[in-house]
């Protein structure tokens, strides 16, 4: 039997470094780099740094 | 005296009906003399009405006298008339129903003197998760200047 293909584009969590557990999602090519942005945290109101999460699977 | 007498006996018919049948058949050691004290048993000690006592020979013990519904009733009247330290000990007193709400709290448990509420997880947690919270805001300026001088392209450390 033919392997699973897997999907080029992949969706991933984006984690505010504020620890507050608050996050983003977004899709990006599997092939691209791990995505990190600056992004407003309703949590703590303010602008921080949020860095994509080691996926579990796989 | 008996004038001073007479006044008391004048104020005690002033008392609640109950009250009076209830200070009749118990009568307080504070206003009896202590040639004529009656139900007393052993030693000189008298059982509380309020109470459940073992019966001296038979080794049985006895209902109170009085429900604790009527020990409520009798307490919340002598109150009324200012007379509450005449009554024998209940559980029911003012006195010792505030004791037993400083000391046990109500009935949420752990209100009491020296006793904590348990409370949820997330309750217990929270002054914890507030200061790591409140670390990772401090060290935010540090995280992005270093995150902005290493670049998006070679930035390696993401969380777990």
């Amino acid at each position: 039997m033919a392997k699973k293909v897997k999907s080029r584009m992949i969706s991933v969590r984006l984690l505010s470094m504020a620890m507050t557990g608050f996050f983003y999602t977004f899709t990006r090519p599997r092939t691209s780099r791990p995505m990190s942005m600056l992004k407003y945290d309703p949590v703590v109101r303010k602008k921080v740094l949020f860095l994509e999460q080691k996926r579990r699977f796989k | 005296m008996a004038a001073v007498n007479m006044k008391y006996v004048e104020l005690a018919k002033q008392l609640h009906p109950r009250l009076q049948r209830f200070l009749a058949k118990y009568p307080p050691d504070q206003i009896l003399p202590t040639s004529t004290r009656t139900n007393t048993i052993k030693d000189g000690a008298k059982p509380n009405p309020f109470l459940p006592h073992k019966h001296p020979i038979t080794g049985k013990w006895h209902d109170p006298e009085y429900s604790l519904r009527r020990q409520a009733e009798l307490v919340k009247l002598a109150r009324e008339e200012g007379v509450e330290e005449l009554l024998p000990f209940t559980s029911k007193g003012t006195e010792e129903r505030i004791r037993h709400r400083v000391e046990h709290g109500l009935k949420v448990r752990g209100t009491g003197v020296g006793q904590k509420v348990k409370g949820h997880l997330h309750e217990r947690m929270l002054a914890a998760r507030m200061e790591k919270r409140r670390e990772a805001m401090l060290g935010m300026p540090k995280l992005v200047r270093e995150w902005r001088k290493t670049g998006k392209s070679k930035w390696t450390k993401y969380p777990r």
